[in-house]
């Protein structure tokens, strides 16, 4: 299939007699354009911060952010993406069959989908770590405690496993029961059919935030079991759509760097203090025939979406009902990880 | 409660007679009757108590809900979240086109139980015309309306639509492998026979996932189409291979002298099936039909397992927020009968028809 | 060569072209497929084959009837999913039927208060879907009390939000299992002898009991007592048997709806019995519960079990449902194992020859069961 289309777009290049050095479009980028939409990955219900529904019944968070920012960088249109609501086992199957373009889901770069899944990973936009929540009425503050207890944890992710191995790690005795939909584990753990929760950091943060009635009732225990880079995943095979992905995150960081928001974009697009926002903002050509796009994706993006910093702060940080710390999801030069490449 | 009407003693004896034959004969009976009817009416009480006489109606009342305050059932959280469990992720201001269009496809099946319609042409004229209409309305872009892609579907009309469609493909699909699954020719029979044991072996999950998993994977690309058609394909097949069944009931029923009869007054093979044969055999497999409908509407709500936003899953979504998640209880009561008034009543009326045949056979 | 033997050649070969026809469109549809699933694979960079199996998934799950561990392959896995499939398909099997012929037979009660009863319930667990109800359930059971408020009767039977907990045999998980295939082992005995319906019954429960009681004292380990009642330790209940809140929620949801479907199955056979039959009866001057038992339900037997028999195989298809709540059947395990490990197609092939042949099985039993029935009634 994609064999056949990249011998198609390459003799499209061919026909439009574009100079040599310019890239092959990236197949999944070209059927994009044909359709018109962006087929994002959602959720099957809410995943508070990265993925949730809100009461007009419209998709938000992180990571829709992140897609109806990759949407304006190639359409021009925030809005021109279709979200489909995906279980956490389902991603893969729906990526692999073409119901999505790309997955931004909260999801881990491993090795296992790097190479027999047949994924491709984009920048890390995201660092979290697997981690416990218990019942405060437990009085434990470590895993090791959790001895004879029961652990719920969401279905056919990382967590599943690196959990699992933990505890067989440390020789815990416990009962794994696992959901495929984070409101049924959600309202599992809420009802007190398990002890403890095992989950990505933020979420645990985020879900004692807000879901449960008193904060105070639950402990995420010390045990930090992984760290882990989360990324965009995409089919293998096409090598440019990787491209548009990671200069979309890297846009979105250099953006905050360079202190490009939403509000001053166009003021900085007309007098960019520097050749780098010039650059970037597309005031000077050059940054989208690189990959294929118009040299203004992404200033219209940040117009749309603003910079990493403010998704983060909208969905997740300090304009969220959740009000996370940044933490080491920062720029490298406010003592975070996240940095971009650079932009020549 | 047809059937008790049916065994109901002739109009000459009165309430107490009967009562006295059928519920106090003995003494033990009589103890036995008693304790029995005390526990339903139990039970009739404290279901009345708690979802009428104690129970908490308008959102704005909340406050009023929960453990310690003696309310009953709180209604509230569907006086609030009704809309997301009917409609689903439909867009808010559109919610009337989602109304009318389940009120087409309502209609429709309505419209279908009166006798009048039993004719191969008038049905399939009302079944056309009712999708389409539901169609229409949903998607809007022919009507000059916002466009709604079917993945914005969902809640009670999206269970509608499913059923709607397979039951539309299922029909046709159905009669063609019952009419294989007859045919002389031996490879046509064993082809139909194969896949009707297969499907039928399956379970339906296991059918729809792989349809909405698999079939991406081993069909080209410009074969695939959307998810949700490829479900419906799946469904329709495992309606078919039912049907199919049903159908060949219906066949069995008729004398093969029939046939015969056809062929010497010299009409062909199909003259002979669609104008003799199959309207009969229609008329047989009529109660079975239904209650293959019926099968067919209940299990329409295994999709949320693939991830469709039907009425279950937006139910799930109505009490999925910290606000509403203590009264689980209520939104699937809710939805419970919302499913149980539309299988009951197909399900009454097709037990009418089956007395109604059997009364017009003897 | 007459007019009606062309024709009749001509309709042989009409109907030769159409098989062809057929056979070759098959062929192509499968071959297409086939080498469709190979290009995109491969585009993908995924391999296919069935090595997969042999490696361990490193991912646990919620009930097994075996040990596990996470060190086990994808093979050992997906059999511990075969084996709770059949497991909650057979208990669920066995009680459906307990359940709906007791139910099918109050529908067809004298008494109008039983049979009021009875109708109430048939009409309120058949109409409402499945997987619904199992939801609806399973939200409940969540909600009981946690194992330290355990709701329990006379400190042996504990009923808590994780499940519930009963006094059980000292025996390994072995020689359950052995005690369970004797069980149904004696069941199949019982039915090929032509002893009548109650006798089987009776011999039945009787000697499963009498096999648990012997292997107790036989085969307990060294210094256990013969019974061991739950306790309530730490953060779980230790001793006895524990059944998951998920199987009681399978189970329960299942029963309730199946022996509703049963009942109907079983009104409608006795519904076929002749009048005058039961008619008869009453003149010898039989008990009720002889009536029943001699006359009406052998005879209904015949019409029940050809329906009852597709009940079966549908109690079987619904395990499927338990990946709506975590319960770890077969599909759930196979819906984990294709995120897991992205072997879409092999799994998927696993999934259904297994289900073909657990129903082709019971297929077989139900005609088996059928012929038995049909000889015993000449």
């Amino acid at each position: 299939m994609f064999k056949e289309m990249s011998l198609k777009s390459v003799a499209a290049a061919a026909l439009a007699l574009l100079p040599v050095t310019a890239v092959a479009e990236s197949p999944t980028v070209q059927q994009i354009k044909e359709r018109g939409t962006l087929l994002c990955s959602g959720h099957n219900g809410s995943y508070f911060g990265f993925v949730e529904v809100n009461d007009k019944n419209e998709w938000k968070g992180l990571d829709i952010d992140l897609c109806r920012a990759l949407t304006t960088a190639i359409l021009g249109d925030p809005n021109a993406n279709q979200i489909v609501p995906l279980s956490w086992a389902q991603r893969f199957p729906a990526l692999q069959s073409g119901d999505v373009d790309l997955i931004i889901k909260a999801t881990g770069w491993t090795m296992g989908r790097d190479t027999e899944l047949g994924l491709q990973f984009s920048l890390p936009y995201f660092f979290g770590g697997t981690q416990f929540m218990a019942h405060g009425d437990l009085g434990i503050t470590e895993a090791k405690d959790l001895d004879g207890g029961t652990i719920c944890v969401e279905a056919g992710t990382t967590i599943e496993r690196i959990a699992a191995n933990y505890l067989s790690t440390l020789g815990v005795e416990h009962t794994m029961v696992s959901y495929e939909s984070a409101a049924e584990l959600r309202a599992a753990y809420v009802a007190n059919r398990c002890d403890a929760f095992a989950g990505w950091g933020p979420n645990l943060a985020v879900l004692r935030a807000t879901e449960i009635d008193n904060p105070d009732a639950h402990v995420i225990l010390n045990d930090q079991l992984s760290s882990e880079p989360i990324s965009a995943a995409m089919r293998q095979g096409d090598e440019e759509f990787v491209d548009v992905v990671n200069w979309m995150l890297a846009a979105m960081l250099i953006a905050e760097e360079e202190g490009v928001t939403m509000a001053n974009v166009e003021d900085m697009a007309a007098n960019p203090p520097n050749p780098k926002v010039a650059r970037l903002l597309g005031s000077e050509p050059g940054m989208g025939e690189r990959l294929g796009l118009r040299d203004t994706w992404a200033r219209e993006m940040i117009a749309a979406v603003g910079n990493f910093g403010e998704v983060y702060d909208r969905n997740l940080g300090a304009n969220s009902p959740y009000k996370l710390d940044r933490g080491l999801n920062n720029l490298w030069s406010h003592g975070g990880v996240l940095y971009a490449p650079i932009l020549d | 409660m047809s059937d008790l009407s049916v065994t109901a003693p002739t109009k000459f004896q009165s309430i107490t007679q009967v009562l006295k034959k059928r519920a106090f004969p003995t003494p033990t009976q009589s103890a036995l009757s008693i304790l029995v009817f005390g526990v339903l009416a139990w039970l009739a009480w404290s279901l009345f108590d708690w979802a009428i006489l104690r129970a908490i109606w308008s959102a704005e009342n909340v406050g009023q809900c929960g453990k310690g305050t003696g309310a009953g059932a709180c209604w509230a959280v569907i006086d609030a979240r009704h809309r997301l469990i009917l409609f689903g992720l439909y867009p808010f201001d559109q919610h009337w086109r989602s109304t009318l269009a389940a009120v087409a496809i309502i209609a429709t099946v309505v419209i279908s139980c009166i006798p009048l319609m039993w004719s191969a042409k008038r049905i399939v004229t009302l079944w056309i015309v009712g999708f389409a209409t539901y169609y229409l309305l949903m998607e809007g872009s022919l009507l000059g309306l916002q466009q709604v892609t079917t993945d914005g579907w969902g809640g009670l009309s999206l269970t509608l639509f499913l059923f709607s469609s397979v039951v539309l493909l299922g029909m046709p699909m159905g009669l063609g492998l019952a009419l294989m699954r007859r045919s002389e020719m031996p490879f046509v029979r064993g082809f139909a026979v194969v896949l009707i044991d297969f499907v039928r072996s399956l379970p339906l999950l296991v059918t729809l996932f792989t349809a909405a998993v698999v079939i991406p994977i081993i069909l080209p690309s410009w074969l695939e189409g959307d998810k949700i058609w490829r479900v419906i394909v799946a469904f329709a097949l495992f309606f078919a291979c039912y049907q199919a069944e049903v159908f060949r009931g219906g066949f069995q029923a008729i004398p093969k002298g029939q046939f015969e009869a056809g062929q010497a007054l010299g009409l062909t093979y199909w003259q002979t099936l669609g104008r003799i044969v199959l309207p009969q055999v229609f008329r047989h497999a009529l109660p079975s039909t239904i209650n293959m409908v019926v099968i067919t509407f209940k299990e329409t709500a295994l999709v949320i397992i693939i991830g469709f936003f039907d009425v279950m899953a937006s139910a799930k979504a109505a009490f999925g927020t910290g606000e509403w998640a203590p009264y689980y209880l209520e939104v699937y009561v809710f939805v419970a009968l919302i499913y149980w008034l539309f299988i009951f009543s197909l399900g009454q009326y097709g037990e009418y028809l089956k007395g109604r045949m059997a009364i017009s056979e003897r | 060569m007459s007019k009606a033997d062309e024709l009749r050649q001509r309709a042989k070969r009409r109907k030769i072209a159409i098989q062809a026809g057929l056979i070759a469109l098959s062929a192509l549809v499968i071959l297409g497929a086939f080498t469709t699933a190979r290009t995109n694979l491969e585009a993908q960079g995924l391999t296919s084959g069935f090595g997969f199996l042999e490696r361990s998934t490193g991912w646990d799950y919620s009930f097994s009837l075996v040990p596990k561990t996470i060190m086990d392959p994808y093979s050992q896995t997906l059999f511990v999913g075969f084996l709770n499939t059949l497991f909650v398909g057979f208990i669920a099997i066995f009680l459906t039927t307990l359940f709906g012929f007791i139910i099918g037979t109050a529908r067809d009660a004298s008494n109008i208060a039983i049979k009021t009863a009875a109708t109430v319930y048939v009409q309120i667990f058949r109409n409402i879907p499945l997987i619904l109800q199992l939801v609806f359930l399973y939200a409940v059971l969540i909600n009981l009390p946690g194992p330290r408020q355990a709701m329990s009767m006379a400190d042996t039977i504990f009923l808590s939000n994780r499940g519930l907990m009963l006094p059980g045999l000292s025996v390994t998980p072995g020689v359950a299992v052995a005690l369970l295939l004797a069980s149904i082992a004696l069941g199949v005995v019982l039915i090929s002898r032509k002893i009548p319906l109650i006798h089987g019954v009776l011999g039945w429960v009787g000697g499963s009991i009498l096999m648990c009681i012997v292997a107790a004292i036989a085969m307990r380990p060294e210094g256990a007592t013969l019974v061991t009642i739950p306790e309530l330790k730490g953060l779980r209940f230790r001793g006895g048997i524990t059944i998951p809140i998920e199987l009681v929620g399978m189970i329960v949801a299942i029963t309730l709806y199946g022996s509703a479907y049963i009942a109907e199955v079983v009104r409608g056979g006795l519904a076929q019995v002749p009048k005058g039959l039961t008619e008869a009866g009453q003149a010898l001057g039989l008990s009720k519960g002889a009536i029943w038992s001699r006359i009406k339900m052998p005879m209904a037997l015949r019409s029940i079990i050809p329906p009852l028999g597709n009940q079966w195989i549908f109690m079987m298809k619904a395990t499927t449902i338990g990946v709506a709540i975590g319960f770890s059947d077969l599909f759930y395990i196979v819906s984990i194992s294709i995120t897991q490990s992205g072997q879409t197609l092999e799994l998927i092939a696993i999934l259904a020859g297994a289900f073909l042949l657990v129903n082709g099985g019971l297929a077989v039993f139900t005609n088996w069961l059928n012929a038995r029935m049909k000889l015993k009634a000449h």
